[in-house]
């Protein structure tokens, strides 16, 4: 498994993909930053500048599109095997598929780390420049280290998502835009609209892992952070089964 | 050294098209077996169940007695160059063989042993994108020698390569073959593989129509000449009376006859010749199987394993 581990790793590192994804990681999440904390402290918006889980929530906030990107790199991950046809030169040297997708997930937790530490890194301090230039709170209270754990596990989940997504759609084009009308057009629409629906849809389950109900219009309808976290695993895990099942009985042509 | 490959009753079907019926053959070490038939013949779909990529409906494949998902370490013994395409164009030739080499824990200095062995060591840091066919179609080789395998399977090999090309991938897989190892490789054109194959595997409808060593089949395609003489209506003359068939053509004159035949009895009738070559028509003796396979007509048991 560590053999393939690393050639996994070495095919992330070997396109420009890899590169890529970190920059527009990078970009929207200082996007996000400059975007939310002028609105803190608004007369109608959910948070103000005296609150000390105010740099926690603008950090948490900053996950939002990572989470979307890290789906898309996890399916990209898979479906660009079979456009390329490179599946099939990885499933002769390794014809027990199930450890190649062992391999894709492990793999992509580990870039997921390195994703989930570039957007701290970034949006810590950016966030934080910010509000205090703004004289608000910046306080790195135990909420704040919360979310932090959270944005890494929130991460590898998505990742793993990904892969599955691609092991189980093939079709590269039909999975990327799949994903993207799923993630930003059909969940952004029914979350708001039917809360007691949406919160329990991913993205909505990642909202009250991370808290930050209000930004989506789930104020007062998020779960509880243990049942969003079941919610989540048990999506995961549900994506993952699937692929494991279908995988290895579909032919390679 | 992984040994002979074995198709034993693999059958599969896509659908309502059934792709491959009932193949039986065998791949022998030392010697290069090609796997001919048109396009749509069922070759590839046959190869791919041998390496485990497509499950057949019935059936089974082995390499030495095992099936290609059970062997250990399967790159030390197997290698397969099944498509042009099998490369992400934005990444080098190197890393494309290390991420094998990597995956197969085969040394590292494996991938420059293949890029040399295969003309390739100036371009390892080249992305594949920018490669040509035939450059393609190399590093595919060089993927495939990667581990060092007893065994070599080649999907259409010479597709898209041009001549000298295909002289180099000749003489290469000759190479490999008389080094003990077995190669099955598939293609459409005998022609291409007529000056390397030992063995060949017909195969047209997804069905098995012959197995034989190209000598058999060379035989019973026929040996002919090609005759050129300033004194074609007494050569004609002799022809009849020695009841040999011949037809005239621009190029002179085609007679069933070997040329000693032929030279024999010229020079007994006293007749000048300006041109005597041998000729025996593979391509149309290919052809010819392909078409008089009928859809009912099914390969006897000892002519397949013949």
């Amino acid at each position: 498994m560590k053999a393939l581990l690393q050639a996994e790793l070495l095919k992330l590192r070997s396109t420009r993909t890899t590169a890529g994804l970190l920059l527009a990681t990078l970009g929207l999440v200082a996007l996000t930053v400059v975007s939310d904390v002028p609105k803190v402290g608004a007369a109608e918006g959910p948070l103000s500048l005296d609150d000390p889980g105010l740099l926690a929530d603008v950090v948490a906030t900053c996950f939002g599109v990572p989470q979307v990107l890290m789906v898309l790199y996890g399916t990209l991950a898979f479906t660009q095997e079979l456009r390329y046809g490179t599946i099939t030169s990885t499933y002769l040297g390794e014809p027990r598929r199930t450890r190649v997708l062992v391999a894709k997930w492990l793999a992509l937790a580990l870039v997921s780390a390195v994703i989930t530490t570039a957007t701290l890194a970034l949006s810590v301090p950016f966030s934080s420049a910010l509000i205090r230039s703004r004289d608000g709170d910046v306080t790195f209270a135990g909420h704040f280290w919360g979310i932090v754990a959270i944005g890494f596990v929130v991460m590898a989940a998505y990742g793993v998502i990904g892969v599955a997504i691609g092991a189980l759609v093939r079709n590269q084009v039909a999975a990327v835009v799949g994903v993207i009308v799923w993630m930003t057009a059909i969940e952004f629409t029914v979350i708001p609209s039917f809360p007691d629906v949406g919160r329990w849809m991913p993205l909505g389950a990642t909202s009250s892992l991370f808290q930050i109900g209000p930004s989506l219009g789930l104020d007062g309808n998020l779960l509880s952070v243990p049942v969003a976290g079941l919610v989540l695993l048990a999506y995961t895990a549900a994506a993952v089964v699937l692929a494991l099942h279908i995988t290895p009985k579909r032919d390679v042509l | 050294m992984t040994g002979a490959i074995e198709l034993n009753g693999l059958t599969k079907s896509f659908g309502e098209v059934l792709a491959v019926d009932d193949v039986r053959a065998v791949a022998l070490p030392g010697q290069v077996t090609a796997l001919l038939g048109p396009n749509g013949a069922g070759k590839t779909t046959a190869l791919r169940m041998l390496l485990g990529l497509v499950a057949p409906d019935s059936g089974v494949a082995t390499f030495g007695g095992k099936r290609y998902c059970d062997l250990p370490d399967p790159a030390r013994q197997v290698g397969a160059v099944l498509e042009a395409s099998g490369y992400h164009p934005g990444r080098t030739a190197l890393d494309h063989l290390r991420i094998l080499a990597t995956a197969s824990r085969l040394a590292p200095d494996a991938c420059e042993r293949v890029l040399a062995e295969t003309g390739l060591a100036s371009d390892a840091r080249r992305r594949v994108g920018g490669f040509s066919l035939g450059m393609r179609q190399r590093l595919g080789l060089a993927s495939a020698m990667l581990g060092d395998p007893g065994v070599l399977v080649l999907d259409e090999p010479t597709n898209g390569l041009d001549p000298p090309g295909v002289r180099w991938l000749r003489g290469y897989v000759r190479r490999l073959a008389d080094e003990g190892r077995t190669v099955l490789l598939s293609s459409h054109a005998l022609s291409e593989v007529e000056l390397i194959a030992d063995h060949v595997l017909v195969l047209a409808h997804g069905r098995l129509l012959r197995s034989s060593s190209l000598a058999a089949l060379r035989a019973e395609a026929g040996v002919g000449s090609m005759v050129r003489t300033p004194h074609q209506d007494r050569l004609c003359a002799a022809l009849d009376a020695a009841d040999l068939p011949y037809r005239r053509t621009d190029e002179g004159l085609a007679v069933d006859a070997t040329p000693e035949q032929v030279g024999e009895l010229a020079g007994q009738h006293g007749i000048v010749l300006h041109g005597l070559v041998g000729t025996a028509d593979l391509e149309q003796a290919f052809f010819r199987l392909i078409q008089e396979s009928g859809p009912a007509e099914r390969p006897a048991t000892e002519e397949v394993w013949s």
